[in-house]
């Protein structure tokens, strides 16, 4: 009898026991999350990332010609477009704009394979016809503009190397665009390196025809990630030249010149964005960009843990903060933190957002200002036409 | 007595109901989760996805009306304990008419008080952000942003209201009313949560929408928020996130912990409040856990950048990492008569969290691989305008309509009165966990401790495999 309450006792006392040792450990684990976790101490945990930074060379300068910032001219209009077809994430092949559109397409009903049946007889030769077709069926076709820039790049020993950055979206908006900056000729006599397309969004990619159509066998660098449709609509235009498709990370192009490439989900169904490096003389280096989903902030972050250079200098193109001119709070988070990174010029536009630009000015920061020509709207930015030089 | 239970609303429905599988383990789990996730599926497509009909993932309008489903349940179920249905409709009813019935409840009660007491109270009498007709007169502002603007503040709104709406049933017993009948009690309570929720909201939500608008609106809100500093950034999500913390501690608390720890108090009073705000501690603990094994995971976040180095979306991957863990602590209580239960009440409550966690990473781990193929989402982390926590909130209610307003059909069926009498004969005395051992305690809490070294050692190592898309 005694044996057995002593057996009973001793099971008892290993039941509490282990009842104990699982309260203590909640006890131990959850107050160390709350302890530990986000005290200053915490950072000794993070691993040391030691930047490998490549040499990429040096420029003597760049100069950068705004052919076209206005991707879209309408800003209501295009939401209005975004809300009726579902939203931000909706497949941008699907809103039946233009080039894309099916006879009388529907907002949000399309797809690249009813789209380009309707227009690839017509690339990259004949793009008036094309147009004329988008502009009797696409959704709000009149709306379209896009977004290009041409980087004169000049190299030490004083020659030149012409790069195409994007090429836009609607056709005709495009090609205008193209003669006013003196693009097109450019192109006819293969002044132009290569073009790079940023990524695969609408206004920065569907206006490929019109590079095309004056240089067919143009090398183009397109980020990894383009989708099917993407890939297709290479060949659909009518382009002959190579493609290279830029895996995640740096790739040098040329002494002082170098592609980023991005891994990053984009609105609209897009995944990827490729960003230019310059690394200028005795300035320092110089971000360009399409439309920089990656950020400002994290295109210099990694630029600075990629790359030899002497400072951040200057910045050019889309700093994608307020492209609708909407707002949230976590870009004034990249307003507030822009000063951090010291860079001495800023030439932004494009889907920087208006409101982004003049708040960077109230921040003092060197923002280039523009001459609101040819439908830009407004100065605090630099507009179609304008010209910065680094 | 029948006359009696004719009057009864459904006070203690949940509690007395006794739900028996149709049949053997584990048919009724799968016929459920099949039924479930089909449900989920044709209504995702039907509401939410980019492809469907409705299409009102934009992202901000689903979300919203996705967490307020949520809310207007717990106010159903938890708050109101079933008004006005009575005890024999809940009883007597197929659980299919009454799924019905109280989902066209549910959805009449979100309406209104999306369109009457959001956006026209609050839009036409106090902050015109809840109204999108009247942002839109602002310049520059369009229709599109106006609409996804106040849906932000309505679904802010909703994130405190799914905190204070269980925590004062469940943590608080509905103390001091708790002697009151329905409707009485669930008027009190709602109006008392709704009334604690509104100061939340306006302390912790509102500079975030204040700040929303160009130039920021310094008479109308403290701006910049005045948690800048310690989180880094000014956005709203910092608190978004540890409040979605204590919702899933809360559920946690109710379902797979059963009330555990603070269910050992005796005093009641000292109950009550222990469990309010030890579910907090307990909230912020994880809150700062799930930050830091982002840091280790990723690197530290970055101010200024978008997606997955920015202070913002780190804050709020905490909260909808926890919601991924909130569907395995459900899946147990409802479907698996919150297994296992035959050892110490610490010990299931062990055993339960991990499942929770691993079923959590699991999902976790399938949603960012195959949701951009199946949800029409985008692939890849950190999208702006991807919300993880549409999905698996969308998942929750479906769940809960199913557990509270259907019984569990079809695997399981409610018990006859002759069952019943019989299964509560049946069932053993709950498991005393009154008695510890201290140097159990002791050695628990270094173990803890360890583990906890072991889990930020690893996270690092984790991180650079190629788990998802990145």
């Amino acid at each position: 009898m005694d044996n057995e309450k002593k057996n009973e006792d001793k099971g008892m006392t290993r039941r509490d026991f282990a009842k104990s040792l699982v309260v203590g450990g909640a006890v131990g684990a959850i107050g160390m999350m709350g302890l530990y976790s986000y005290g200053p101490w915490r950072k000794k945990h993070f691993a040391k990332v030691e930047p490998k930074q490549i040499d990429i060379g040096e420029c003597k300068s760049i100069k950068i010609i705004n052919i076209s910032e206005t991707s879209w001219f309408d800003n209501k209009v295009l939401m209005g477009d975004i809300k009726g077809a579902g939203g931000l994430l909706v497949n941008q092949y699907e809103y039946n704009w233009p080039p894309f559109s099916d006879i009388k397409g529907k907002l949000g009903k399309g797809s690249y394979e009813t789209g380009i049946k309707h227009i690839k007889q017509y690339l990259p030769n004949n793009l008036e016809k094309a147009w004329q077709f988008q502009m009797e069926n696409a959704v709000h076709p009149e709306n379209a503009g896009g977004y290009a820039c041409l980087i004169d790049v000049e190299l030490l020993d004083g020659s030149h190397k012409k790069i195409l950055l994007d090429s836009g979206w609607a056709y005709n908006w495009m090609d205008e665009c193209f003669k006013r900056e003196g693009i097109d000729k450019m192109l006819m006599k293969k002044e132009i390196d290569f073009l790079v397309i940023s990524h695969e969004h609408f206004d920065h990619f569907w206006g490929l025809p019109v590079t095309i159509k004056y240089y067919p066998d143009i090398t183009i660098y397109v980020p990894e990630g383009f989708y099917p449709e993407g890939k297709q609509y290479l060949k659909d235009s009518g382009h002959r030249g190579k493609v290279i498709t830029t895996k995640p990370g740096l790739t040098p192009i040329f002494p002082g010149c170098a592609l980023f490439t991005f891994a990053i989900p984009i609105i609209c169904r897009v995944y990827g964005e490729e960003s230019l490096y310059f690394n200028v003389k005795d300035k320092g280096l110089v971000c360009v960009t399409g439309c920089c989903h990656q950020s400002i902030i994290q295109f210099a972050t990694t630029g600075r843990n990629t790359i030899k250079f002497k400072k951040l200098y200057g910045v050019y193109g889309g700093l994608h903060i307020s492209p609708f001119e909407d707002w949230d709070p976590k870009y004034d988070d990249l307003v507030i933190a822009f000063k951090n990174y010291d860079f001495e010029k800023v030439g932004c536009n494009h889907c920087t957002g208006i409101v982004t630009a003049k708040k960077f000015i109230e921040a003092g920061y060197p923002v280039v200002k523009g001459t609101a020509r040819f439908r830009s709207k407004d100065t605090a930015y630099l507009g179609n036409g304008d010209i910065i030089e680094f | 007595m029948e006359e009696k239970t004719e009057k009864r609303y459904g006070e203690g429905y949940l509690e007395e109901r006794i739900l028996i599988p149709r049949w053997r383990a584990p048919w009724p789990q799968i016929v459920n989760i099949i039924l479930i996730l089909a449900v989920f599926y044709i209504s995702w497509w039907i509401f939410q996805d980019r492809r469907g009909w409705l299409r009102m993932y934009t992202p901000y309008l689903g979300y919203m009306y996705t967490r307020w489903i949520l809310i207007v349940l717990i106010w159903m179920v938890y708050i109101f304990e079933f008004w006005p249905f009575r005890r024999r409709q809940l009883e007597t009813w197929h659980p299919l008419w009454k799924g019905f019935i109280m989902t066209c409840v549910m959805t009449g009660v979100l309406l209104i008080l999306i369109k009457v007491f959001f956006e026209g109270i609050l839009g036409n009498f106090s902050m015109a952000y809840f109204n999108p007709a009247r942002s839109m007169k602002l310049p520059g502002i369009t229709e599109f942003f106006a609409v996804e603007y106040a849906s932000l503040a309505c679904l802010m709104f909703a994130a405190i209201a799914s905190w204070l709406s269980p925590s004062w049933p469940v943590a608080m017993e509905n103390a001091p009313w708790q002697n009151l009948k329905q409707p009485v009690l669930g008027w009190t309570v709602l109006i008392v949560t709704f009334f604690i929720g509104t100061i939340v909201y306006l302390c912790t939500m509102h500079p975030h929408m204040g700040i929303l608008y160009y130039p920021w609106q310094r008479f109308a809100s403290i701006a910049p928020p005045y948690w800048e500093k310690f989180a880094n950034t000014v956005s709203g999500n910092f608190h978004v996130s540890w409040i979605m913390c204590c919702t899933i501690t809360v559920w946690l608390y109710e379902t797979i912990w059963e009330r555990y720890p603070f269910k050992l108090i005796k005093h009641d009073t000292l109950r009550r409040l222990s469990a309010f705000f030890g579910i907090i501690a307990i909230a912020w603990c994880f809150f700062f856990f799930l930050h830091f094994a982002q840091e280790l995971w990723w690197g530290p976040a970055i101010r200024g950048t978008r997606m997955d180095f920015s202070p913002d979306w780190r804050w709020l991957h905490v909260g909808e990492t926890m919601v991924f863990f909130l569907i395995p602590a459900l899946f147990l209580t409802f479907y698996c008569n919150n297994w296992p239960t035959k050892y110490s009440a610490p010990v299931n409550w062990l055993i339960r969290t991990l499942i929770a966690i691993f079923g959590g990473m699991a999902i976790y781990w399938i949603y960012y691989n195959i949701g951009h193929l199946t949800l029409g989402t985008q692939k890849g982390y950190a999208q702006p305008e991807q919300f993880p926590m549409i999905p698996t909130i969308w998942l929750i209610n479906i769940m809960l309509i199913n557990h509270w307003f259907m019984d569990n059909w079809p695997g399981w069926r409610k018990a006859k009165p002759e069952e019943v009498a019989l299964i509560r004969k049946e069932k053993s005395p709950a498991v005393s966990v009154a008695k510890f051992a201290p140097a159990g305690i002791i050695v628990g809490i270094v173990i803890g401790i360890i583990i906890y070294f072991i889990a930020i050692w690893l996270f690092p190592i984790l991180g650079k495999l190629k788990w998802v898309y990145t």
